[in-house]
């Protein structure tokens, strides 16, 4: 189980790679949306938003009305947000499980991908 | 509910009620229909409950990976993957014909509908446009409401009693009513594919509620409206491409033709949007997954797997015209027929084997008396895809059995030989790739983790 200072770390890089990627500002322009991330294993989930573009920094616990809602373990987040891990693959195993619009659940996995195309 | 309806009720729903008539006698295709529906409820089970324990729209490739060889479970997907093509395919055609005929347009005008048809929906979905849900909504109901307005003034202005209403055998084998019955089971079909859209339902108990009562109202007005077709048209008009309009014009004049031709245009909305969106995505999450080559991953700047869209969309449009150049429709009804009733058997065959391998996998909604079920179910709905998959109109023909042997194989050859090499070199372009997560510090004996 990751603690919760190596999520924050992965998510610092994410966040950083992501916001600063052009093609995925444009693909997230005036898509503001709030996320709760739900740790299946355990321990306190976290808050993201989506706003002008930008991600913001993690908000501990669940803030919010969730226009998304992931689950997951916090390994499988910490290896996603370092882009070690593809998370469609372990949507398509069942692992990680997604609420919310389908056109929603593409933007999520378009970050998720794109912030790491080079790789 | 609206969803599970409106993507059952495509164009083509029109031409393969029209064609469920030549098998039975008379005004009695509704006991065909009906005998359909109490097998779409059966099918209803098996969807409620796998989608119960899979509440995603990855839920078909989660419960058939789960339930027999992954590879088995790709080459049936992919193949069932064609009805899509061929329902959106169908639908342009279908649109494309009509709206040409209302036009009083001669036959080569339908091709440019169906092409102008395709690209819009293309374009649409390229630029991420989503039909919002009070627009579907509305499409659905309104639809369904002057459908059922059409068929009863048809069958009233008749004024004429209705032919053998309890007796489809009559002047008929019981071979034919069972013909009749997995052309049945085609107008159901598609009421599943809103499991599609399971993430986005907050109480997922309301997915197989409203697949239930989408059930029903198929029954009332597919039973209604083939009922009315064989009561006020002729054989010829029967095996238009166009019976909808006609009956719209036996109803309310030049006025109910033109009403009709809007309606079948409407129907296209919700298949287009359903089917463009569920193909798409599908493609999508399984060429991300590593089963098909990255590119039918790539993304648009508004997220849009824009590959598969237009893939999709050119597939469409060959078959459309293929199908508008040589009138085989039916040939369409009979290939998605039998493709619907082979999911059915297997989705049974899925909801068999995870009672015994997931027994304890949490199942918000349980099909009463599962093992006798599922095996009936996979016996009839597996007899009537085979029933399907042989007969075209009233007559014996195996060419939809050759075009879905066709797809199955080229599915089994991508199977077998393309994905081993897409998934090495996946393999290898990730063995390449440094971790970028840190290591973490090894703890030292005696430290708790």
């Amino acid at each position: 189980m990751a603690t919760a200072e190596e999520l924050a770390e992965a998510f610092a890089d994410w966040r950083e790679r992501s916001n600063g990627n052009p093609r995925l500002k444009k693909m997230v322009r005036g898509w503001d949306r709030v996320i709760h991330f739900v740790l299946a294993d355990g321990g306190e989930g976290f808050t993201m938003e989506v706003r002008d573009g930008q991600l913001s920094e993690l908000v501990p616990g669940q803030v919010g009305t969730p226009d998304v809602v992931v689950t997951g373990s916090s390994e499988d987040f910490c290896d996603m947000f370092w882009g070690d891990l593809n998370p469609s693959e372990k949507y398509m195993s069942g692992e990680i499980t997604l609420a919310g619009s389908q056109a929603d659940v593409m933007r999520i996995d378009a970050i998720s991908m794109v912030a790491f195309l080079d790789r | 509910m609206s969803t599970s309806a409106g993507l059952a009720f495509a164009a083509l729903e029109y031409l393969a009620a029209a064609g469920l008539v030549a098998y039975v006698a008379g005004d009695s295709a509704w006991i065909a229909i009906g005998v359909a529906g109490l097998l779409a409820l059966l099918a209803w089970g098996f969807f409620g409950e796998l989608n119960g324990m899979f509440p995603t729209a990855a839920a078909i490739r989660l419960y058939m990976k789960r339930s027999m060889d992954d590879r088995v479970a790709l080459v049936i997907t992919f193949t069932y993957m064609t009805t899509i093509v061929l329902v959106i395919a169908a639908d342009a055609f279908i649109v494309g014909t009509a709206l040409a005929h209302a036009f009083g347009e001669s036959g080569w005008v339908s091709a440019l509908w169906i092409a102008g048809l395709l690209v819009l929906a293309v374009l649409s979905n390229l630029r991420g446009v989503h039909v919002a849900g009070w627009v579907q909504d509305l499409a659905t109901y309104g639809v369904l409401a002057a459908t059922l307005v059409v068929a009863t003034t048809a069958l009233v202005r008749s004024g004429r009693p209705l032919r053998f209403p309890l007796e489809p055998l009559h002047g008929h084998g019981a071979g034919s009513l069972i013909e009749a019955v997995a052309l049945g089971v085609f107008l159901f079909s598609a009421f599943e594919w809103v499991t599609t859209s399971a993430e986005e339902v907050r109480r997922p108990e309301h997915v197989h509620r409203g697949m239930l009562v989408a059930v029903g109202l198929l029954f009332v007005v597919c039973s209604l409206a083939t009922v009315a077709m064989s009561h006020v048209l002729d054989h010829h008009q029967l095996t238009s491409a166009y019976p909808q309009l006609l009956l719209g014009r036996v109803a309310f004049g030049q006025a109910g033709l033109w009403a009709m031709a809007a309606v079948t245009a409407v129907t296209a909305l919700n298949t287009f949007n359903g089917g463009f969106i569920t193909a798409s995505r599908f493609v999508y999450g399984t060429a991300r997954e590593g089963s098909l080559p990255r590119q039918m991953a790539k993304l648009n700047d508004r997220a849009v797997p824009w590959v598969p869209v237009c893939a999709l969309g050119v597939l469409a449009l060959v078959v459309a015209l293929v199908v508008s150049l040589t009138h085989s429709w039916q040939l369409l009804v009979a290939v998605g027929a039998a493709l619907e009733a082979m999911i059915y058997a297997v989705a049974a065959f899925c909801t068999l084997r995870l009672r015994g391998r997931a027994p304890d996998h949490a199942r918000p909604f349980r099909v009463r008396f599962a093992p006798v079920l599922a095996v009936l179910g996979m016996v009839v709905f597996g007899a009537l895809a085979v029933v399907a998959s042989v007969s075209v109109g009233n007559r014996t023909d195996p060419v939809p059995l050759v075009v879905i042997a066709a797809a199955a194989a080229l599915s089994t050859l991508y199977v077998l030989v393309v994905l081993p090499r897409v998934r090495a070199a996946e393999a290898s372009r990730r063995a390449a790739t440094p971790r970028r997560r840190p290591a973490r510090p090894a703890t030292a004996p005696g430290e708790g983790s």
